[in-house]
């Protein structure tokens, strides 16, 4: 597909919001003319003919949201040539959650008040998604969490009350306990490949990264290497040089980070401007989009960063590479590549369309158990693993289920030499690890050497 | 009242309140707004799906009105009324999230009130000295200190994302509309009674020539404290139900220095000054927000399109296109005030 | 254990981009009496024009490109929005804050909130007295100087610069005088905007260029100001180093979240014991 085609798409979509709107007028107009009262914009709960509508949430602000809404837009297009939902069209209600957990309430609401989704996907902060989870709950919309890793959204919620919370479902990315335990099991890879024996764990300050807090120094503690600092850092911080300056004196031979919300951007200019003497380990969502190397004029380059779907640099599944590239060709604007939260966006799609025909209905508000039944009993090849659903007695309900053969969690690296030329500019991403999907060795900052 | 204020009122720059409970309300005036409130009370009879946004335009309506009992009256135009709503919503929030999460709403509401009173004289104090510009300098600095408190005080806050225990008022449309009609009638009213009264024109004769005012024998002082009181309760209001219609605090919704400036935006539209006119310009302004620049341009467009919309009108019609538009029907009329 | 030096060194570093930033404000504000609440977008367009410009020129042409740019925007802004008004204080406020809300969202639009780094002019750094510098935080710390040279001599030595100086005073006696105070008011806003400009490169590659890095530098530049005094050049500079060391300490003892708060309450402090700040006039009207 061409870009034509792709601004033809979001045209299409404006076209669909203006409809919209113009229909809920004129509707509420004849209403009023006829003094009728209160018996439209009930919602039908999904249910109905005419096409299905799908809602996603993310701050399209950011690239990872973009990114992620690009993903559904071409989900959408893919489930229609693959004959739609239950034979019915499927069209996408997109939602700009801008980052505030109030405006995605306000999203939620309209989407179910005055769109009738059948679903809904997305959001990106985890305090987002904690923040819309009560409402979402009221609702009983299925909804899949694509993006926001926080064990408390299934452990939390669904495990807590499973009546009340049974709608909601995670399928990307694995959630964050399990990330802080395998940052520490990365450790001790480094520590294998470099002898590395002493860390800095630096996370931003935000509810995802209570777990890397908690759980990984002890990992690695346990594992006989050294916890130099750990840091939980504003995410209004523009100055990095006192963190920077912080992690040196403590002598960790490896920063390993966990940030969001904080871009990094600066961090990583000034670190490899200044040759610190430490490597950049661990989870940088920024620096999953393919235009971090040019934001950070390459300082990014031998930064590494944990990444559902492997920056599309691994063969996590047959479809993982099709679907970036696939990607690759219709978005030429920036994110050029889906980023984690596209492989969960567009998964989750899929694994709608799935339990939605087992369950032959789409109308939650009658059938919900149906449809919460089948997306338990979820088996399906995705493009970032292979997912299934922890069932209801696990610890964590509802949550995809973590491991190589299922979801697996690769770290990938910017490396300046590398073949991949699926990304503009000279440095590209490898996956380096786990080994099972390695394209390539983990490199330590020549300056370093 | 000395006559000598009330000549000054007159000549106020802004206007004069609306004289609804004068006789001078004509045929014209009072039609239209009859017929503007009750089809804002029946919203969620013939547009149910739009009950939710007129619900948080009601809250609206109480920060744009409240905020005109003040700076719209007396000219001092606060940068810091998001610090006072915000103070109010984080108190319900803190209270939820670090104290008890079941802790009553009868108990935490009037708390967040009170805190918004207390912040809001913090502020008051110090514009018993200071003129125009530094007073507006001095709110605008308030607002960012209570944002980077909130980053660094994360532990209790939750920082950017904030905190999500606050219990929604209720996830029923129709009755989360009604719950903020209701609060917002009552205080649009009370608000207009108070800028009739005696007070309002005495603040408004501030706003205009405050030395004249102290000429007339009348300590102005205590009356801008009394501004801020009758500002500073409805604001405590509308912050902590703000905060139970999301059930959410964040400082991107409730704290930052874009809402004070989105609050002040209605009040000039609508009209400083006139009580109802910033209150009715909080339903156009969140509905061309949030319904009909959404639907056209998209969700991120819009900001440009609303704010463009705003800029031109403040820079045509400095006193407000409400207030024009009143005036117009005034003079239709035939015997405007 | 703080090392003295480095809080002199890192100080100095930051002094020298806060005049930068305060400077234009403080020139608008003072000559004037107008507050822009745009300045803070205006360092963010310089930061974003030389982005742009980077890609198809030179980094210095770009730096010049981007100072130019931001001159000239700040000259139309003038004459297509401020000019006519100017003389109502509070549409004034709000006017320009909203332009800037504007160019935010717009900048949004184009280039969305992902924040970027700019490639400096000249890259890498030195270990020094126990933190790093990069070589171009002390070419911005030179250049910073230098322009205060220029704009110091442009006020004292050419007609403009006095005529600048004297509308400052009163603009009744300026115009007595013979002065053109159109003319002035758009040089004013040129000088303002170009060092904006100026500010805005540096800040855009020593910390990060994104949509909404106009608010901490507007709120700086209106500390700084303030503290300083209204219509002080002097007094914008030695505020602006002050503010500088306060952080830099404020970061060594206290902590980075902590950064801004104390210059924030000392503004609150100087507001309510000294209105008219360190070296200024008593705010006139």
């Amino acid at each position: 597909m061409s870009h034509d085609d792709v601004a033809q798409n979001s045209r299409r979509s404006a076209g669909a919001n203006r409809r919209t709107f113009l229909k809920t007028a004129g509707t509420l107009a004849s209403t009023a003319a006829l003094g009728l009262s209160g018996c439209i914009g009930g919602g039908s709960g999904g249910g109905g003919s005419g096409p299905v509508k799908i809602g996603h949430l993310a701050p399209v602000q950011l690239d990872m949201g973009k990114g992620s809404m690009n993903s559904a837009n071409m989900l959408v297009d893919h489930l229609n040539e693959d004959g739609g939902i239950l034979d019915r069209d499927v069209e996408l209600v997109e939602g700009d959650t801008q980052l505030s957990p109030s405006q995605a309430n306000q999203r939620v609401q309209e989407m179910v008040n005055q769109e009738n989704v059948a679903m809904i996907s997305g959001t990106f902060a985890s305090e987002t998604m904690l923040g819309i989870e009560d409402r979402v709950a009221d609702l009983n919309v299925p909804f899949l969490d694509t993006g926001s890793a926080s064990p408390q959204i299934t452990e939390g919620h669904v495990g807590q009350n499973y009546e009340k919370y049974k709608n909601v479902f995670r399928n990307n990315p694995v959630n964050a306990d399990f990330q802080a335990d395998l940052l520490g099991e990365y450790a001790k890879f480094l520590s294998d490949q470099h002898g590395w024996n002493s860390f800095a764990v630096v996370v931003e300050d935000a509810e995802w990264t209570n777990p890397v807090t908690n759980r990984t120094p002890g990992v690695i503690e346990d594992a006989g290497l050294e916890v130099a600092m750990t840091r939980r850092i504003s995410p209004d911080t523009t100055d990095f040089t006192p963190i920077l300056d912080s992690v040196e004196e403590s002598g960790a031979s490896c920063m390993l980070k966990a940030i969001s919300h904080i871009t990094g951007t600066a961090m990583l200019s000034t670190w490899g401007a200044g040759e610190y003497p430490f490597a950049q380990e661990g989870i940088n969502v920024a620096s999953m989009s393919p235009q971090y190397w040019s934001d950070t004029n390459g300082g990014c380059l031998y930064e590494t960063t944990a990444e559902s779907g492997g920056g599309g640099t691994a063969e996590i599944t047959d479809k993982t590479v099709p679907f970036t590239e696939d990607y690759a060709g219709r978005f030429t604007e920036r994110p050029t590549l889906p980023m984690y939260m596209g492989y969960g966006t567009y998964d989750a799609g899929y694994v709608f369309k799935e339990a939605a025909e087992a369950a032959g209905t789409v109308d939650f508000e009658n059938n919900l158990d149906d449809i919460v039944a089948e997306l338990e009993n979820t088996d399906y090849t995705g493009t970032a693993g292979q997912i299934q659903f922890y069932g209801q007695d696990h610890q964590y309900p509802h949550d995809v289920k973590y491991g190589n053969d299922f979801a697996p969690f690769p770290i990938v690296q910017w490396q300046g030499d590398a073949e991949n030329d699926m990304i503009e500019g000279e440095g590209a991403k490898v996956c380096v690890w786990p080994e099972e999907f390695a394209a390539g060795d983990h490199q330590i900052p020549q300056w370093m050497a | 009242m000395s006559k000598s204020v009330t000549s000054v009122t007159e000549e106020s720059a802004y206007g004069y309140g609306i004289p609804l409970f004068d006789t001078r309300v004509n045929l014209y005036q009072g039609g239209v707004l009859a017929v503007l409130l009750v089809s804002l009370v029946t919203v969620p009879v013939w547009a149910p799906p739009w009950a939710y946004l007129f619900a948080l335009a009601n809250i609206w309506a109480i920060f744009a009105a409240s905020w005109d009992i003040i700076s719209g009256h007396t000219n001092y135009i606060s940068f810091g009324h998001s610090f006072i709503s915000g103070a109010a919503a984080y108190t319900t929030a803190l209270l939820t999230f670090n104290v008890n999460p079941d802790m009553a709403i009868y108990i935490t509401f009037p708390l967040s009130v009170i805190v918004a009173v207390v912040a809001a004289l913090v502020f008051a104090l110090p514009s018993l000295r200071l003129s125009g510009p530094y007073f507006s300098l001095l709110t605008f600095v308030s607002v960012l200190v209570a944002t980077k408190a909130v980053f660094i005080f994360s532990t209790y806050t939750n920082g950017e994302m904030g905190i999500s225990t606050v219990s929604v008022l209720t996830f029923d449309t129709t009755m989360l509309f009604y719950y903020t009609l209701v609060p917002a009638v009552i205080i649009t009213g009370a608000l207009l009674y108070i800028s009739r009264s005696n007070v309002g024109k005495v603040l408004k004769a501030i706003g205009q020539n405050e030395a004249a005012v102290e000429a007339a024998g009348l300590d102005t002082t205590r009356f801008k404290l009394w501004g801020f009181v009758y500002s500073a309760i409805p604001m405590g209001i509308g912050g902590a139900l703000l905060a139970h219609f999301y059930g959410n605090v964040e400082p991107i919704a409730f704290l930052i220095v874009d809402r004070s400036i989105e609050i002040i935006a209605i009040a000039a539209v609508g009209g400083m000054g006139t009580i109802l006119g910033p209150a009715g310009a909080a339903y156009l302004f969140l509905f061309l927000r949030d319904e009909v620049f959404k639907a056209f341009l998209g969700p991120n467009a819009r900001w440009v399109a609303i704010w463009s919309v705003v800029l031109v009108l403040l820079v045509l019609s400095p006193q407000g296109v409400l207030k024009r538009l009143w005036t117009f029907l005034g003079n239709l009329g035939g015997d405007s005030s | 254990m703080v090392n003295p030096a480095t809080i002199l060194v890192t100080g100095a570093m930051v002094g020298s981009l806060y005049v930068l930033i305060a400077i234009g404000f403080s020139l608008i504000y003072g000559v004037r009496g107008v507050i822009n609440l745009a300045h803070g977008a205006f360092i963010m367009l310089g930061a974003f024009a030389y982005l742009v410009a980077g890609g198809q020129v030179s980094g210095v042409a770009a730096f010049v490109i981007a100072i130019l740019f931001v001159g000239l925007f700040a000259v139309g802004l003038y004459l297509g929005l401020v000019r006519y008004i100017e003389h109502n204080v509070v549409i004034t406020f709000l006017a320009t804050v909203v332009v800037a809300l504007i160019i935010q969202q717009l900048l949004t639009l184009e280039y969305s909130l992902a924040p970027r780094s700019l490639e400096p002019i000249v890259s890498g750094g030195i270990a020094f007295a126990g933190t790093r510098v990069r070589y171009y935080q002390l070419i911005a710390f030179a250049l910073s100087w230098v322009a205060l040279g220029l704009l110091f001599l442009f006020v004292r030595r050419t007609t403009l610069g006095r005529n600048i100086l004297a509308t400052s005073m009163t603009e009744k006696g300026a115009k007595l005088a013979g002065t053109n105070v159109l003319y002035v008011n758009v040089a004013t806003w040129f000088v303002a905007g170009a060092f904006a400009g100026f500010a805005g490169v540096f800040i855009g590659t020593l910390q990060s260029t994104s949509p909404t890095m106009w608010i901490n530098p507007l709120g700086l530049a209106f500390i700084i100001v303030t503290i300083g005094g209204v219509g002080s050049i002097k007094g914008s500079i030695i505020a602006a180093y002050l503010i500088g060391f306060l952080e830099t300490m404020t970061v060594t003892f206290v902590g980075p979240a902590w950064r801004g708060m104390f210059a924030l309450l000392l503004l609150v402090v100087i507001i309510l014991a000294k209105p008219e700040g360190l070296f200024g006039r008593e705010f006139i009207e």
